[in-house]
């Protein structure tokens, strides 16, 4: 079977979905990665891109990181192809002309195992497969873009305040969120030191996106992020559904909470009642401590 | 400017969804069905721009079964000029309901379409981007902010760091991240107003479209892994002690640092 694999890349960088789609797909068929020329996404220009490559080489299968330029990628590509998709899988497999899938459903409280008929486009969430050590780089072909639509232009990108400087939540193996218990933005330094020392993003509940302390981007749940990091640690997070459906796929949870009845103690793998200002200090200095000691 | 926005009844973002017994799909047995959230930001989105130019004309629709009525009628309630439903099988596939929807955008003629970025029952995000290949149309995605413009309207995508910002000439479709505020409860006299709108009634077939895409099939379906059962400490004044565990428990225990 032949698989095209398109890797996205920031700032000229693929990537880490993309190496790890590419490395997985090797073992499927034959691959043939690609990636498109340009800075700026744009959906029909790459679309047409992307399509009429799977198209002139015979490909079955076409896989990209379900990142959000990846997701709108690969809905768009998928319509202009008239094949099967499915986004955001956790893991699949080629089996009797199809692809059985893992999938997340009803906002992550589910998951499903699907068949997708082939041909077929797919996106592939970030950590489904293990990257093989090693394998940092791989050999892209460039496609150019199509045209793209004239009745839409890209005028400015208007940065976030505080955004950007971080890994970004979807790809970041840790993550330390906080909720509503944080009191306010002045607080979040404590947020940013723990961050720093753990070498992870942050992340927020709606609570503190809604309330401005926190831009948009950072929020995770079921009208946020999705995200599974090995280490998710809530501060000051109640544990409402809508959070969980966000989170709750992480390999190991911490919460702190100084109320003992709060749902998130239901999944943490380990917990702190008590007051997160007393703690969280502390815990970096902790955390520092065991870092630094290897 | 007229807008239509696609919406989706799914389960309330409050439902504990279980499976259902034969393993395929969700119990629906007494669950709340609401407009899905991300449709509901859109909604919004529309319904700023008619406070902000009452010559707009916000209209819904929706591809599905009979309940999802109370979708459209919530929507009126909100503010919405009209709406249309569809008549359709449940599991009709993506692309056949966004075939069903060009249908419909065909004779309402709206400059701008907007869906959410993705339904939250089967989280695809298939049906904004396919509309819009459809219609051969451009698309701009996690929109959360439009504003008027010269000749068209500006569209704001979020990214990673900030937002885009996309003008467009209509026609084009927005797929909806959300909104810049809340989406908006039904007042008293919208919920009246709504009662006795009239929702006119299609099927797919009056629409010219017989379902032929292929489907993705759910073979099987489980709740996430439980959870639980964690090590809680009581903080007691001990913070650095408590700290100290905690931190050796993830390097020593977990391993995750
Ligand atoms: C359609 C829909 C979609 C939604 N999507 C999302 C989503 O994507 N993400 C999301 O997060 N929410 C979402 N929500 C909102 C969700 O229902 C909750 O309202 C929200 O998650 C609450 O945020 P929180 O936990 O920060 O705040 P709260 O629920 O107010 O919890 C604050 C917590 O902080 C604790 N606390 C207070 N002070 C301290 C202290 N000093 N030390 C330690 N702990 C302290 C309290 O005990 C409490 O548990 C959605 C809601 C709806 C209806
Ligand atoms: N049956 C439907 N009727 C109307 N709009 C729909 C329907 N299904 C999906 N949509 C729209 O398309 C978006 C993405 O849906 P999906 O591709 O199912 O994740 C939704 O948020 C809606 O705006």
């Amino acid at each position: 079977m032949k698989i095209l694999v398109f890797v996205e890349r920031k700032d000229g960088t693929p990537r880490r979905v993309s190496l790890e789609i590419a490395a997985k797909a090797a073992s499927f068929g034959e691959t043939d990665v690609v990636g498109v020329m340009g800075d700026r996404y744009s959906p029909i220009a790459w679309a047409s891109a992307v399509a009429e490559r799977a198209r002139s080489t015979g490909a079955q299968l076409v896989l990209m990181g379900a990142t959000l330029n990846g997701r709108d990628l690969a809905a768009r590509t998928a319509a202009k192809l008239g094949w099967a998709y499915a986004a955001d899988c956790t893991d699949l497999t080629p089996k009797d002309g199809a692809a059985e899938a893992t999938r997340p459903m009803y906002a992550g409280k589910v998951r499903a195992t699907v068949r997708v008929p082939l041909p077929a486009v797919i996106s592939v969430r970030a950590g489904a497969w293990t990257l093989p050590a090693g394998a940092t780089a791989v050999g892209v072909s460039e496609i150019a873009p199509g045209a793209a639509d004239p009745r839409l232009s890209f005028d400015r990108f208007e940065a976030t305040a505080s955004g950007g400087k971080r890994v970004s939540l979807a790809e970041a193996r840790a993550i330390v969120s906080a909720g509503r218990g944080l009191k306010g933005p002045e607080n979040w330094k404590l947020v940013e030191d723990l961050a720093d020392v753990l070498g992870a993003a942050t992340g927020a509940s709606r609570a503190v996106t809604d309330a401005g302390w926190r831009p948009n981007e950072e929020q995770v749940g079921q009208t946020g992020k999705t995200v599974t990091p090995d280490l998710y640690v809530a501060l000051g997070i109640s544990g409402a559904i809508q959070h969980l459906a966000g989170m709750t796929s992480s390999k190991v949870i911490v919460a702190v909470n100084k109320d003992p009845d709060a749902d998130i103690f239901k999944i943490a793998d380990y917990g702190v009642v008590g007051d997160l200002f007393e703690f969280v200090p502390a815990f970096t200095d902790a955390v520092k401590k065991v870092k630094g000691s290897g | 400017m007229r807008f239509l926005v696609c919406l989706k009844q799914v389960p309330d973002s409050t439902v504990r969804v279980r499976v259902g017994a034969d393993g395929t799909a969700i119990s629906t047995e007494g669950i709340t069905w609401s407009i899905s959230p991300y449709d509901e930001y859109a909604i919004e989105l529309a319904l700023g721009r008619k406070d902000a130019d009452p010559a707009t004309v916000v209209s819904v629709v929706t591809v599905g079964p009979a309940r999802a009525r109370d979708a459209l009628r919530q929507a009126l309630a909100m503010g919405c000029d009209d709406a249309t439903l569809v008549n359709a099988p449940e599991d009709l596939s993506g692309l056949d309901v966004a075939r069903a929807l060009a249908a419909v955008v065909s004779e309402l003629r709206p400059d701008v379409v907007l869906c959410g970025k993705q339904a939250s029952d089967d989280d695809q995000g298939l049906v904004g981007p396919a509309l819009a290949e459809i219609l051969g149309w451009p698309h701009v995605g996690m929109v959360t902010r439009l504003s008027p413009a010269a000749d068209g309207i500006d569209l704001w995508r979020e990214v990673e760091g900030g937002h885009e910002v996309w003008k467009a000439t209509p026609p084009v479709v927005g797929l909806v991240h959300k909104s810049e505020k809340e989406p908006r409860y039904p007042s008293l006299p919208g919920i009246m107003k709504a009662k006795k709108k009239e929702i006119p009634e299609k099927t797919i077939a009056s629409l010219g479209v017989t379902p032929t895409a292929q489907r993705v099939e759910v073979l099987s379906m489980v709740p996430p892994p439980q959870r639980g059962g964690g090590k809680i400490w009581k903080l007691d004044g001990d913070a650095k002690g408590v700290a100290e565990q905690v931190a050796r428990a993830l390097h020593e225990e977990a391993k995750v640092i």
